[in-house]
C-alpha cells in the first residue's frame, strides 16, 4: 500500500487502525499547520514536524456532482463530498469526506481513514485520505 | 501595506472581445480588445509606453506575440498572471507605471480561453492526489453551506444573486450569457447540480474572451477629451493569517483578505462604501456576492440577504453589483475578466450602458480575487 501524497500524510503504523497528517508546530507562536511550512508564517521561526489527527469536527462540507474544472473523473460513483475538518490542534484540513450528504452535519465529529484510488506503476495499491463521521 | 500613487492616472480607453465559445485563438481576441480600447482613446499604438498582458493558458510569450501584431515599436511587454485576478492585476502594473511616472500612457489587455487551460500547480500523483480533488466548485460550496449554517441563507437566496446577475447580462452585448427571457429563481434552482448547494446556472461562465484599458496621466487626459475617469485607489494582497487557516485546498485566500484589501482601497480614495454608485465582484458563485457585500461594508456582517431580497443589488437598486452579468453570466474566461470589469465601470461612469445604466454613476469600485491567495480593488471615479 502507498500514499498518494507521502508528504501530506502517513499509513497507520503498527497498532494504529488510522492515518496520521504530516504537519509542523512553531513553539514561538504556539501554532500547528498542515501541510509542513519551512517556517512559521506568523512568526518567522522556526518549526518543527508534527503529527496531526486522526480525528476533528466539520466545520463545512460540500456534495460535487460535476468535475468542474477538475481532472477526477467520477466515473460511476456519482461524485464525492468535501469537507473543512477543525483539528482540536487548531487547524483546518479541507479533504474528501466518505458517504452522501446524509451522513453528516456541520458539527459532526469527524476521523481519518484510508482509501484506494488505483495503483502504481509497480502494482501496488495507491490511496489517499478521506474523513468519515463517526459514530 | 497600502499601494500609493505618485501622480494621478485616468482610464482614457476601454475595449473588448465578446466574451463566449466562439473558438477563437485567444490571441485574436486580445488584438481585437487592444485594437479597440487603442480607438476609443483615441492613441496611436507608438504612444503606449508600456504594455502589461494578462493571460494564464497564453504559453510562454504569447504576450509578445500579440504586441507585435499591435506594432513592432520596442515597447516594455511584460506577462502577469495571477489565477482570476490577472487582468486586475495587468491593470494595476499599467496605472502604477502611469502613477510612478515612468510612462505617461499604458495599455493592459487581457485575453484567455478559460477551457482550453491546464489545471492550478499540484504535488499529487498522477492527478489522484489530495489537491486534484479540491475543486473552485468545491470550496465556495463550503463557503455557502457554513453560510447556511451559521445565517441561515437560503438556496433560493443564492438563486436570486445568480438569476439577477443573469438579467444584468441580457443587456450586454459583451456577455457570453444572454438569455431571451427573464430568469427566474426556479430556473436557476432547476439546473444541473454542480457541488450543493451551487447549480449551474450559479457557476461561472467559462469561456473566451479578451478585454483591453489603457491608462494615461492627467496632461495626456486631457489632450485626448472626454469625460475624466480617475483611477482613484489601487491596491492588491495576498493573505494573513486567520484562525481556521486552510493552505491545501483553499481555492482563495481568507475572506478577510477582501475587507483588507478594500479598507485600503477606501483609505487611499478617502471614500467609504456609502460613496459607490455600482460595483463588479469575482461572483465565480453566488456566495461569494453576498459575502463581498459584507467584507466591501456595503452591509453589516450577515445582512447580506436582505439586500438580495429588497433588490438593493440590482440595477435600479441602491448599489447594484455585477452590471454586465459578472462573472456568472458576463463569463470568466481568466485573464480578461477583471479588465472587463473595468470596462464596465467606465461604461457606466461614461453614462454610456444603455439599458443597463446605473443613473449618475460617479464612483465604481472593482474587486476580483484570484486562485493561490489574490486580492485586487481599484476604485474608479468620474471626477
Amino acid at each position: 500500500m502507498v500514499p498518494t501524497d507521502p508528504h501530506l500524510f502517513r499509513l497507520p503504523a503498527d497498532g494504529e487502525d488510522r492515518p496520521r497528517l504530516l504537519g509542523s508546530y512553531a513553539p514561538e507562536s504556539g501554532l500547528h499547520f498542515w501541510p509542513r511550512r519551512k517556517r512559521c508564517p506568523v512568526s518567522r521561526t522556526p518549526v518543527r514536524d508534527v503529527e496531526l489527527g486522526p480525528a476533528g469536527t466539520l466545520y463545512a462540507w460540500t456534495f460535487l456532482h460535476v468535475p468542474r474544472m477538475g481532472k477526477v473523473s467520477f466515473g460511476d460513483t456519482g461524485g464525492y463530498a468535501v469537507g473543512q475538518v477543525d483539528l482540536p490542534e487548531g487547524v483546518r484540513v479541507q479533504a474528501p469526506l466518505m458517504g452522501s450528504q446524509q451522513d453528516w452535519s456541520i458539527g459532526d465529529q469527524m476521523a481519518l481513514t484510508l482509501f484506494p484510488v488505483g495503483t502504481d506503476d509497480d502494482g501496488h495499491e495507491l490511496v489517499t485520505f478521506r474523513f468519515e463521521v463517526l459514530r | 501595506m497600502t499601494s500609493r500613487m505618485g501622480r494621478r492616472v485616468f482610464v482614457v480607453g476601454v475595449g473588448m472581445h465578446p466574451f463566449g465559445n466562439q473558438g477563437i485563438p485567444a490571441t485574436d481576441m486580445g488584438y481585437v480588445a487592444g485594437v479597440s480600447a487603442l480607438d476609443d482613446a483615441g492613441v496611436d499604438f507608438p504612444e503606449v509606453g508600456a504594455l502589461y498582458n494578462g493571460y494564464i493558458g497564453g504559453g510562454i510569450t504569447a504576450g509578445v506575440h500579440v504586441a507585435k501584431d499591435l506594432g513592432l515599436t520596442g515597447l516594455p511587454v511584460t506577462h502577469v498572471e495571477n489565477a482570476s485576478a490577472t487582468g486586475s492585476s495587468a491593470f494595476g502594473e499599467a496605472v502604477h507605471a502611469v502613477a510612478g511616472g515612468r510612462v505617461d500612457v499604458a495599455m493592459a489587455l487581457g485575453f484567455d480561453d478559460m477551457n482550453r487551460m491546464g489545471g492550478l500547480g499540484r504535488s499529487g500523483r498522477r492527478g489522484l492526489g489530495a489537491e486534484d480533488v479540491m475543486l473552485p466548485a468545491a470550496f465556495f460550496a463550503m463557503w455557502a453551506t457554513r453560510r447556511m449554517h451559521e445565517v441561515g441563507t437560503s438556496v433560493e437566496t443564492f438563486a436570486a444573486i445568480a438569476a439577477k446577475n443573469w438579467n444584468h447580462a441580457r443587456e450586454n452585448p459583451m456577455a457570453q450569457r444572454r438569455a431571451d427571457h427573464e430568469v427566474t429563481v426556479e430556473e436557476v434552482l432547476a439546473s444541473t447540480m454542480i457541488s450543493y448547494p451551487h447549480t449551474s446556472k450559479m457557476a461561472c461562465a467559462a469561456g473566451g474572451g479578451a478585454a483591453a484599458a489603457i491608462v494615461a496621466s492627467e496632461d495626456v487626459a486631457r489632450r485626448l477629451g472626454g469625460p475624466m475617469i480617475e483611477v482613484v485607489a489601487s491596491q492588491q494582497r495576498s493573505e494573513t493569517y486567520t484562525d481556521g487557516h486552510v493552505f491545501l485546498g483553499a481555492v482563495i485566500g481568507p475572506a478577510q483578505m477582501t475587507r483588507d484589501t478594500a479598507a485600503d482601497a477606501y483609505e487611499q480614495a478617502g471614500l467609504g462604501p456609502r460613496d459607490l454608485d455600482l460595483v463588479q465582484v469575482h461572483d465565480a458563485f453566488p456566495i461569494e456576492e453576498l459575502v463581498y457585500y459584507e467584507l466591501l461594508g456595503i452591509c453589516g456582517d450577515g445582512e447580506g440577504d436582505k439586500l438580495v431580497v429588497t433588490g438593493e443589488t440590482s440595477l435600479g437598486g441602491r448599489i447594484p453589483f455585477s452590471t454586465d452579468g459578472g462573472l456568472t453570466a458576463r463569463g470568466h474566461p481568466g485573464g480578461p475578466t477583471g479588465l472587463a470589469q473595468i470596462h464596465e465601470t467606465v461604461v457606466q461612469l461614461r453614462r454610456a450602458a444603455g439599458q443597463r445604466q446605473v443613473e449618475g454613476a460617479r464612483t465604481g469600485l472593482c474587486h476580483m480575487a484570484g486562485a493561490g491567495s489574490v486580492c485586487v480593488v481599484h476604485i474608479l471615479q468620474r471626477t
